[in-house]
């Protein structure tokens, strides 16, 4: 099939377009140089903004701890549901979206890839499952492995190549994508009850410190030559103080960087961009990070905005969850899973009147505004942890307008907001800029060379929004700039309008990516392995590995290694 | 006023959040007819379930009143939010009755289904017959129960009445089954007859008093005092001689409740304790 | 002859995944690691009872008819129905499950899970409370104090103490199972001798037993099992401490548990028949152990106070964690209730009772239930996957759920199915059809197909899928009809 777009503002920031007026010739599923002007089916874009569909790099949506967050809710989304309709499947909403409707609300707002960042590789085949569900996008998802005691062990014995060759085998076993690391020795600590305090504290049985682990990783990272760098969730998570943490992890890694590449990502980093001693004296930390970001090129940034709603906080730092549950007093999981990791989810609501709250919300836009190059800081609510990703359009309105930030600071804490840097920051994105944070940026970052721009080649996945660059100021107009991210004009995928207005037209499969991972010398499976996978998990080995039937769509990525 | 006389014996639940004086508002016979209403997994008119008939001459007053004749024991949801008017129900009716209702009253001759009243903010409901189990209580997940206004009941009351309850009245004739109050936050429930047991389990706050038997009080309360009346409400007083016990110490509660001393002879033995 | 290693067990939600299958003429003749239960599974799953046919009663006679037939008329009951039920799932795989949620969407029906009768006030109390909790693996490598409440594995999960819990061996916490065979050795000897004390004394009972007070096996170092439950079961027999519990009290029992953790008094001496002396040195273990576990069973579910029994457990055991570590579990039955109740999750935000009636999921247990429908008599089809309701439901429910159309979709001759209107006979899952399953730790396992179905035998999967498409035939052409 052939589509042609024609005639809109096109922003790719990889291409280095910018608002530029063009057409967009797609045929089965790519973009190509052009198409049959006759016979290709006709978008008319005049007048709106044609970009490359919106890629998300953290946002939990699949999985053991999604899923038993829905479970833990029906409060949360009896209120908010979809009706079956002859193309799409019934669903329901709110902080954790069923799996169907997952898919159809990303797809509005014009997104087409997203990756799930938390799975433990003893439940893999769950987040699979889950992501054969979840239509409309093509996703990938990132295996923990900072606490995996197979990372423990090879680390400490400084056994980096045999661990390499570990990760390795776990990252296509669990038909992963990159290496996910969450506060580093904190969740086998936690497996007995504790943490670790700062990233240079001994794990307890295992003797080695979050550092090790950091550099160890990143070292392996490189070995194998993985797309993304290690996605790092920090040490001291949520914790007043914790930017000193986030800049020691990003400190720890900076020698490990080459040619100026980035190393590390420091993912939803307003959660650890805390300054002061107590939950009284908290401030925001994000000077400090952004000036470090400024000058450096290794690390990566996504947001993690809060936004002032109720929702659900999960992840798999079990600990910190246990401090949430509290601060809160709300419902409590927690879901340890043996010799890999652990998790937790509490129900949270970011209350505008609360300071603390007002804070996080304030800390989050300051990172955006302060790091000056958009390639490092990625826009993501973590969702659901710091808001359910249907408010993305909101996060757009406040970064391109200050009038819109103004408007929400009258609105917060007295106290935060005469502590809030934002009223200080005039920085106002372009509609370039946030091609970048949504889509381009994010892509490159992942390494997916397919998406996030539209060469020819690529694959033909495009957001269209329905706003005139020409006519239209985002600085005043900041409602118009919602109202036009909710829902796209148009969002195609694969070449195929999947989207259109707010209404699904098509309900169409995502593919699932993965990386395999080519070593020079695999792991081999002896029955000295199978008794060592005996001794450390309750499953056999034979059962461990998420085969390829397990994913509907499979898309394998081949990756050459050094080891 | 409108009266509603169902069509036909009814088989099928039937998801009524149609039937509320605010929807009701504004609307002649016609409109009224047609309104969505559910029959199992049938969307249907009102018009086809119900014979909808105006009486009285007058233009449409403020308050809207809605009467309802017939057995409406499969017919769920009706005046749920509601915020004002009237809807008298002469027979049984089924679940949700006036769920998350703000204002108005509803008024059964008749027995009603699980969950009236279910997190109602404001209004009166007062129930002539039984009602069954979560009067008053929250939706599954949710620690948001009844949040205002006033249920009385002239009959019994099945099992968890009054279930995370945070403010209004409860009031009721007859006797109730098990975990009355259950996570209570505040409020007042009153309860003539007997209770089950386990009232007042987990509760954080609010007042309990039971003026029928009870066998036993959960081991989490301790005996604080005995009370000779007891306020209920803002207008009413019960007579005692009550115990008062506080609790639930699991939740570092400071709830009330009170037993009469009349009914349970066998609670005595907490006088020793005093 | 071929042997098939690592099948994990279809028969309960421990989900041995260890079994080996000898495999001879494409019949199982031997089963290695499993418990009985595994093994009679295994061994006699092609008992006479099976069914190879499809069925249609007709004129009140299950008459035999083809695939083709049987699907148009199980389409043709479910695609008039008012509202249906589609009930089971917890004894297939989760991909006929996610069919069927997909039929249940079709149809506008109810669907439901067996968690109904088992495990769902344990779920209506995790959606109050939360739940902290782990993997078995935890368990094994961590736990010092294992407690099974109102459970009874030795019977119901055979393999689950040796697996998983007290007699496996972890990384940081060692078997108690010398320590049992010690046990059950002098424990003989003390017989013994009693009976030989017995004979020459002609006394009844030499010994006394014990009142108050922890036996000296819980004073001793490694790991503990304590085991609460209203009699002496088998369990509780090799367990280093044994609560009897009034029956229906365990909500008082846990209660003060929660009260004492927290240091606080309590007025009376006796709570559940246990003296408050004892329940403050159970308390007192429970804060001092450095990783606990609480796994409970139906016999706490569907005990007086359901739910709320849980809620207490649960309250409990996230109490505690103010103190140590602490985890808890439910003790899940059939070997994929987990699972079922995890698809239902993901597809639709709840995990069982889910009614389309609307077009869109809704749940209320207690109204959107199988139980609350069939007693109220609301339903007017039913079709039911892999379980045997009218074997295990009440009377007036089974009376409401014959009288309507029903159709059966398992491998068996169960009572329900003798009462059916269409029977379509299945592979068994797990042993001639694979498939994932989901532990009772929510791990997902590959079950494995190890021999073929009888000759046109269809696994529940295809099924459901052909039901599904002939009732989107039936609707296409009622929809052309009204154009
Ligand atoms: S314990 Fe359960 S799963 Fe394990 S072998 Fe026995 S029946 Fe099968
Ligand atoms: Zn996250």
């Amino acid at each position: 099939m052939e589509l042609l777009i024609r005639n809109g503002f096109v922003y790719d920031p990889i291409n280095s377009i910018n608002g530029e007026k063009m057409d967009i010739a797609i045929r089965d599923g790519k973009f190509v140089q052009k198409v049959n002007e006759f016979s290709a089916r006709k978008i008319d874009a005049s007048g709106m903004i044609v970009m490359p569909g919106g890629v998300d790099i953290h946002c939990h949506i699949a999985g053991s701890e999604v899923n038993t967050g829905r479970l833990l809710r029906p409060e949360d989304h009896f209120k908010d549901f979809e009706r079956k309709t002859l193309k799409t499947r019934s669903g329901v909403g709110r902080s954790i979206p069923s799996t169907f409707t997952t898919g159809y609300r990303y797809a509005r707002m014009g997104y087409t890839t997203i990756m799930n960042p938390s799975m433990a590789p003893l439940e893999a085949k769950h987040t699979h499952e889950e992501l054969n569900d979840t239509p409309m996008v093509d996703k990938a998802t990132y295996p923990l492995l900072g606490d995996w005691w197979f990372v423990l062990e090879y680390l400490k014995d400084g056994a980096i190549e045999e661990c390499a060759r570990y990760v390795a085998w776990m990252m296509t076993t669990t038909k992963g994508y990159a290496i996910k690391i969450v506060n580093p020795g904190g969740l086998e600590a936690w497996g007995s009850g504790r943490n670790v305090s700062c990233i240079d504290d001994q794990v307890p049985y295992f003797g080695i410190t979050p550092r090790e682990i950091l550099r160890g990783l990143c070292k392996v990272n490189k070995l194998l030559n993985l797309p993304h760098t290690i996605h790092v969730h920090t040490n001291n998570l949520g914790k007043p103080g914790n930017y000193l943490t986030a800049l020691d992890t990003m400190k720890c890694v900076e020698d490990l960087s080459s040619e100026g590449k980035p190393a590390i990502h420091i993912t939803h980093c307003q959660f650890c961009a805390f300054k002061g001693s107590n939950w009284r004296s908290l401030t925001s930390g994000a000077e400090e990070i952004a000036k470090y970001v400024n000058n450096h090129s290794h690390v990566t940034l996504d947001m993690g905005q809060v936004i002032f709603t109720d929702t659900t906080t999960m992840t798999a730092d079990g600990p910190f969850q246990y401090t949430l549950y509290e601060l809160t007093g709300n419902k409590w999981v927690n879901h340890d899973v043996e010799t890999e990791t652990s998790s937790g989810i509490v129900p949270f609501r970011y209350r505008r009147k609360s300071y603390v709250n007002a804070i996080q919300w304030s800390i989050g836009l300051e990172l955006a505004l302060l790091i000056e190059d958009p390639w490092k800081i990625f826009m993501t609510t973590d969702h659901p942890n710091g808001g359910p990703f249907v408010y993305y359009p909101k996060i757009i309105a406040w970064l391109m307008s200050r009038k819109a930030r103004e408007a929400t600071v009258q609105k917060i804490n007295q106290r935060a907001r005469s502590r809030s840097l934002l009223p200080s920051i005039d920085r106002e994105l372009s509609f370039y800029e946030i091609a970048i944070m949504t889509r381009a940026g994010q892509a490159k970052a992942l390494g997916l060379v397919n998406k996030g721009h539209l060469s020819v080649g690529a694959d033909a996945d495009v957001a269209i929004y329905n706003i005139n660059p020409e006519t239209t100021d985002p600085s005043t107009k900041y409602r118009t700039i919602r109202k036009t991210f909710r829902n796209a004009a148009y969002t195609i995928k694969n070449g195929k309008i999947a989207a259109k207005n707010g209404e699904i037209l098509e309900h169409v499969k995502g593919a699932t990516m993965w990386l395999d991972v080519q070593v020079s010398d695999p792991i081999k499976v002896t029955e000295g392995m199978k008794r060592r996978f005996r001794e450390y998990w309750t499953v056999e080995y034979e059962n461990y590995p998420v085969t390829e039937n397990y994913l509907e769509i499979s898309h394998p990525i081949a990756v050459k290694a050094d080891v | 006023m409108i009266s509603l006389h169902p069509q036909k014996e009814f088989v099928f639940p039937i998801i009524a959040e149609g039937i509320n004086p605010d929807v009701f508002q504004d609307k002649n016979r016609g409109e009224i007819e047609e309104l969505e209403i559910w029959e199992g997994n049938k969307q249907k008119k009102l018009g086809e379930l119900f014979k909808v008939k105006e009486t009285g001459t007058e233009p449409q007053q403020e308050d809207i009143a809605i009467v309802i004749y017939g057995d409406l024991s499969r017919v769920r949801r009706i005046g749920a939010w509601m915020k004002g008017g009237e809807i008298t129900i002469n027979g049984n009716v089924g679940m949700h009755l006036g769920e998350e209702m703000e204002g108005g009253k509803i008024t059964v001759h008749g027995s009603v289904g699980g969950w009236a009243g279910s997190m109602m903010k404001g209004g009166i409901i007062e129930i002539h017959g039984n009602a069954s189990h979560y009067l008053g209580a929250a939706y599954r997940g949710s620690s948001q129960g009844m949040n205002g206004g006033r249920i009385i009941v002239h009959g019994n009351v099945g099992y968890e009445a009054g279930a995370y309850m945070r403010k209004g009245l409860m009031k009721i004739y007859g006797s109730v089954g098990q975990f009355a109050g259950f996570r209570m936050h505040n409020g007042t429930i009153y309860i003539q007859k007997d209770c089950e047991g386990r009232v007042g389990a987990c509760m954080k706050n609010g007042k309990i008093v039971v003026a029928g038997f009870l066998e036993s009080v959960l081991p989490t309360f301790t005996i604080e005092s005995i009370r000779k009346k007891v306020k209920i409400g803002e207008d009413d007083v019960a007579e005692g001689p009550f115990y008062r016990f506080l609790g639930d110490l699991t939740e570092n509660g400071n709830g009330k409740l009170y037993v009469l001393k009349e009914e349970n002879p066998h609670l005595s033995t907490y006088e020793r304790l005093l | 002859m071929p042997v098939v290693k690592a099948v994990p067990c279809p028969v309960c939600g421990s989900l041995c995944d260890d079994i080996e299958l000898t495999i001879e003429n494409g019949k199982i003749v031997k089963v290695k690691n499993g418990c009985a239960m595994c093994e009679s599974k295994f061994l006699s799953h092609n008992s006479e009872h099976r069914i190879l046919k499809p069925l249609i009663k007709r004129n009140g006679k299950l008459i035999e008819a083809s695939f083709e037939e049987a699907a148009k008329k199980a389409a043709e009951i479910l695609a008039d129905a008012n509202y249906p039920i589609l009930y089971g799932w917890s004894s297939t795989n989760c991909e006929a499950t996610r069919v069927g949620l997909e039929l249940a969407e079709e149809i506008g029906g109810v669907i439901d899970n067996t968690a109904v009768i088992c495990h769902g006030p344990s779920i209506l109390s995790v959606q109050q409370v939360g739940i902290p909790s782990c993997t078995l693996g935890q368990i094994r490598h961590r736990a010092d104090l294992v407690i099974y409440w109102g459970s009874n594995p030795w019977s119901s999960h055979p393999r689950h103490i040796e697996r998983y819990t007290t007699f496996s061996e972890g990384r940081f916490q060692r078997s108690t199972w010398k320590r049992y065979l010690l046990k059950v050795k002098a424990s003989i000897v003390r017989k013994k001798i009693e009976s030989a004390l017995r004979r020459v004394f002609f006394k009844k009972k030499p010994s006394t037993p014990r009142i108050g007070g922890l036996p000296p096996s819980m004073l001793r170092e490694g790991r503990k099992l304590v085991v609460v439950d209203v009699r002496k079961t088998k369990s509780a027999e090799i367990a280093d401490y044994f609560i009897q519990v009034e029956p229906c009290k365990d909500y008082e029992l846990l209660q003060a548990l929660r009260a004492l953790i927290r240091d606080e008094e309590i007025d009376v001496d006796k709570v559940a028949g246990v003296p408050v002396e004892n329940l403050e040195e159970v308390a007192d273990l429970m804060i001092k152990c450095n990783f606990g576990i609480l796994f409970f069973g139906v016999g706490l579910t569907m005990s007086e106070g359901k739910m709320r029994n849980i809620d207490a457990a649960l309250s409990l055991v996230r109490d505690l964690n103010t103190r140590t570590k602490f985890a808890i579990m439910p003790m899940r039955g059939h070997f994929n209730v987990t699972g079922a109740n995890t698809v239902f999750t993901w597809q639709t935000g709840y995990p069982y009772a889910v009614d389309f009636s609307l077009g869109y999921p809704r749940y209320n247990p207690g109204e959107t239930s199988i139980m609350d429908i069939l007693l109220n008599k609301e339903s007017d089809a039913t079709l039911v996957v892999a379980s045997d309701p009218a074997a295990n439901f009440p009377q007036k429910a089974v009376e409401h759920l014959v009288k309507n159309p029903l159709i059966v979709i398992d491998p068996h001759m169960n009572v329900t199915a003798q009462m059916a209107d269409v029977i379509f006979p299945s592979a068994f899952v797990g042993i001639e059809e694979s498939g994932t399953a989901y532990r009772m730790d929510h791990v997902p396992l590959p079950l494995k197909k190890v021999v073929n179905p009888p000759r046109d035998v269809l696994s529940d999967e295809e099924i459901l899928r052909k039901i599904l498409s002939e009732v989107r035939k039936l609707k296409e052409k009622k929809l052309v009809e009204v154009a």
